[in-house]
């Protein structure tokens, strides 16, 4: 785990499905809209790939905040895959202030392909979030722990 | 001369573990919530001495995970196709004591002994640097049978010292030279007096456990009844391979080896695995000798009464107890053993429909 | 709980399934355990009171295409019914025997009751145990010392049975408090809660226990929290990898549990982990109206979805 503290950037792990959300993406770059560095993007096929633990991973390996974007709901590619993502990232949402990782650390939204400027947005304003928050530090999920010579217990 | 047995009264137990905590990386029982476990020894540790703690102290010396070694893949600025490895073994063990562990834990380690003593030098450092400070039983314990494996609630092997606790104090008796070294201590008053109410009081304990089954370390297992199908069937219906027994036992020790690698460094790591498991005997071709959890429990049986005595002369289990408490479907290891040694009834269909009941 | 009707209603079906799964006495006089009956003289063995804390609709998936008879309570029936809405069972193959239940006895909460000694004898008398060890008898009242489950229990007649013993008994208990536990928690700092369950979660010694006795855990064998390929998790005992399992049986529970328990029966370190799939469930009741195990017909509220889902609202950063 890189020290964060020393650039300026957080860490902060989008998942973006490939039709919609990484396509606004892309239309947001190719209109050369500035906004914060700090998201690093990973495309899945579709929000429905998300699987909560995708999240919960990235958290454990040291994300400050997790940022999932699908298609609209009724306009998914592949029909249905963003409304299976919608229940399960909302119950995500309210499961991970649970075991004490921040709800404000995890968002999840619906972008298309042609909303470049929503785009930028939505990264700029998650990311100042984050910075607000700050570093995460030692999440409850947290593999930095070394690995501690105890026994059973 | 040093002394064989010391005394230390009631208020003085505090101190004397504080004593300890300055020479040695101290364990001991500590409670959290309602459970008792081993916790390294600090000044505000609520320590518990009123019954085992649920898992055994194996892990002070054969830990639960365990990295043997870690590795880093660097590169040079000068040369990156050249790729270096680091390696970085662990350092050398610190000198160690557990207080206050069971006479069945104690013993566990002295079962674990003929095993790795001599092939595994993590294991071996460990146990030399370790001082262990057992205290007997005054009574059994819900599942107890440490006397059917000719154990006792004051066994001393395995131990260093051996503490009794007695009305107004605790009398200390040396087993071994690191015993005596401890007992060597102004603060120990002289505990010659003593010994005869502390031998009483381990008297009295020895008699009150109920024998599950007679033989001891000789006890016969048949071996119609040991390789039949039918009776491991009816046996293990009820199990549910958790897998619990064998993380609470003192004297299992069946490992795993895994190596954890992201990217570019990594640790190679011996953790606890579990015959109770079904991926416990996985072979890489995929081909799994053991998918029924009949054959899985007839293998921990089988380990701890007859192939661990035939090759190290002792039996493998130490009569805790723990694998019964803590058991979700109440299994007796100690009455399955009972059925299947030749006291029971003659064929093995009786002893199946036995095992039924 | 009438054991002799119970033990008439087993002799009736024994002969057309290959076991009947019942209670037994365990391995002293506090416990009960789960008994395998496959012939009429077995079943004088069989013991129906508040020791039968085991949920037997566990072993059913393993025995899928086997004739099976099962004895459950009400909230075991509610598993059965969980079941039987992912496919896991196949009702032809069950025969069902009911037994209304107003709770039974949390064998670890009476040993502590009973100061871990060794218990001698048990006995009931209505709503009372009592019980000797060699310190004498003591006198405890059953709502002491049952599972915390028993106090919210909304089922206490089985939704599911092809035979009744018993009459059928309606809950006197507040839905509302089902929850009260997790409500409590969520009531604390994020803080608070980091630190609740960092020390609750590094008890954890990753025995499984929950896992394999948690009757909806199907995957046992291929559970990612082991699997090699793909490497979710490694072996590692540190606090992080325990709290990475545990969130993955949770959210792999998300809106199958049943409460039934075992998973907090089963851990030898009682954790209290049944708050973590009962957050879970308190939000699928909230968000879909969905409870787990309740009518056959229904599916997991994961399994599916609506075009438009009422209490999901697009959140704003």
């Amino acid at each position: 785990m890189s020290d964060v503290t020393a650039n300026k950037e957080l860490r902060i792990v989008g998942f973006l499905c490939n039709w919609c959300s990484y396509g606004g993406a892309d239309t947001a770059g190719v209109g050369r809209f500035k906004q914060p560095t700090d998201l690093r993007i990973i495309r899945v096929p579709c929000s429905g790939r998300v699987d909560p633990l995708l999240v919960a991973k990235a958290f454990a390996n040291g994300a400050d905040g997790v940022l999932v974007s699908g298609c609209h709901p009724r306009d998914c590619h592949y029909s249905e895959g963003n409304y299976y993502a919608r229940r399960r990232l909302e119950m995500l949402k309210r499961f991970l202030p649970f075991i004490g990782i921040d709800e404000k650390r995890f968002h999840y939204t619906w972008i298309s392909a042609s909303e470049g400027q929503r785009w930028q947005k939505t990264v700029t304003d998650f990311t100042k979030r984050i910075h607000e928050l700050g570093p995460a530090g030692k999440a409850v999920l947290d593999p930095a722990d070394k690995a501690v010579e105890e026994m059973a217990s | 001369m040093k002394r064989e047995a010391g005394f230390i009264p009631k208020d003085g137990w505090n101190a004397f573990l504080a004593s300890l905590a300055k020479r040695f990386n101290l364990y001991v029982p500590c409670r959290e919530g309602e459970t008792i476990l081993f916790q390294p020894y600090h000044a505000e540790s609520v320590i518990c001495l009123d019954r085992p703690a649920a898992s055994a102290p194996k892990g002070v010396i054969f830990p639960q995970s365990e990295t043997l070694f870690s590795f880093e893949l660097k590169k040079k600025a000068e040369d990156p196709r050249k790729v270096d490895v680091e390696l970085k073994s662990e350092g050398a063990p610190q000198d160690t004591a557990i207080v206050a562990l069971r006479p069945c834990d104690a013993r566990g380690f002295s079962i674990l002994d003929p095993v790795y003593m001599d092939v595994d030098p993590y294991y071996r450092s460990r146990r030399e640097k370790t001082t262990i400070i057992t205290l007997a039983c005054p009574n059994p314990y819900p599942g107890c049978f440490c006397t059917s494996v000719e154990s006792s609630p004051a066994d001393k092997s395995g131990s260093d010292v051996l503490v009794t606790e007695l009305d107004n104090g605790y009398f200390l008796e040396a087993v071994t030279e690191k015993g005596r070294t401890i007992l060597d201590d102004n603060a120990i008053q002289d505990g010659a007096g003593y010994k005869e109410e502390a031998e009483g009081r381990q008297k009295a304990a020895h008699d009150r456990v109920k024998k599950a089954f007679s033989g001891g370390k000789k006890v016969k297992i048949s071996q119609e009844r040991l390789l039949s199908d039918e009776f491991w069937e009816e046996t293990t219906a009820k199990c549910l391979s958790c897998g619990a027994c064998t993380y609470l036992c003192p004297t299992c020790y069946c490992f795993n080896i895994t190596d954890e690698q992201t990217v570019n460094r990594g640790e190679r790591i011996r953790s606890w695995d579990s015959c109770m498991f079904p991926h416990f005997t996985l072979e890489t071709s995929g081909h799994n000798p053991r998918t029924k959890k009949a054959q899985r429990f007839k293998q921990r049986v089988g380990h701890k009464f007859v192939y661990y005595p035939e090759q190290y002369g002792d039996l493998g289990c130490s009569g805790c107890g723990r694998c019964i408490r803590f058991c979700p479907i109440s299994m007796e290891i100690s009455k399955v053993v009972a059925k299947l040694s030749e006291e029971g009834e003659g064929s093995t269909k009786d002893a199946a429909e036995g095992a039924r009941s | 709980m009438n054991r002799e009707r119970l033990k008439e209603a087993v002799a009736e079906i024994l002969p057309g399934v290959d076991a009947v799964i019942a209670y037994g006495q365990g391995f002293d006089a506090a416990h009960g355990e789960p008994c395998f009956v496959t012939k009429k003289e077995e079943l004088e063995g069989l013991i129906l009171n508040p020791l039968c804390e085991h949920n037997l609709a566990s072993y059913l998936p393993s025995r899928k295409n086997k004739k099976t008879g099962v004895v459950v309570k009400g909230c075991d029936s509610r598993t059965i019914v969980q079941f039987l809405q992912e496919g896991l069972v196949k009702r032809e193959n069950l025969v069902i025997i009911g037994v209304p239940c107003t709770g039974v006895v949390s064998a670890k909460k009476l040993a502590r009751a009973l100061d871990h000694q060794t218990v001698e004898e048990v006995r009931f008398e209505g709503e009372t145990v009592i019980a000797r060890t060699p310190r004498g008898e003591k006198r405890i009242a059953l709502a002491d010392v049952s599972p915390d489950k028993c106090r919210t229990c909304r089922y206490p007649t089985p939704l599911i049975y092809d035979v009744l013993v018993g009459e059928p008994i309606e809950s006197d208990k507040d839905p509302a408090a089902v929850y009260d536990d997790v409500r409590e928690l969520m009531g604390k700092s994020l803080e608070e809660r980091k630190a609740y369950w960092e020390k609750e979660i590094g008890r954890c010694t990753r025995c499984y226990a929950c896992r394999n006795a948690c009757p909806l855990c199907v995957c046992q064998d291929s559970c990612i929290a082991e699997t090699r390929d793909p490497h979710w998790q490694s072996q590692r005992s540190n606090l992080s990898e325990k709290m990475m399992f545990h969130f993955i049986h949770a959210i792999h529970l998300a809106g199958r549990c049943t409460e039934c328990g075992e998973c907090e029966r089963a851990c030898p370190m009682d954790i209290p982990l049944g708050k973590l799939k009962k957050k879970i469930n308190m939000d699928m009741l909230d968000l879909f109206d969905y409870v787990p195990g309740i009518v056959c017909e229904d599916k997991p509220p994961l399994y599916t979805f609506k075009v438009e889902e009422k209490k999901i609202e697009e959140h704003e950063l």
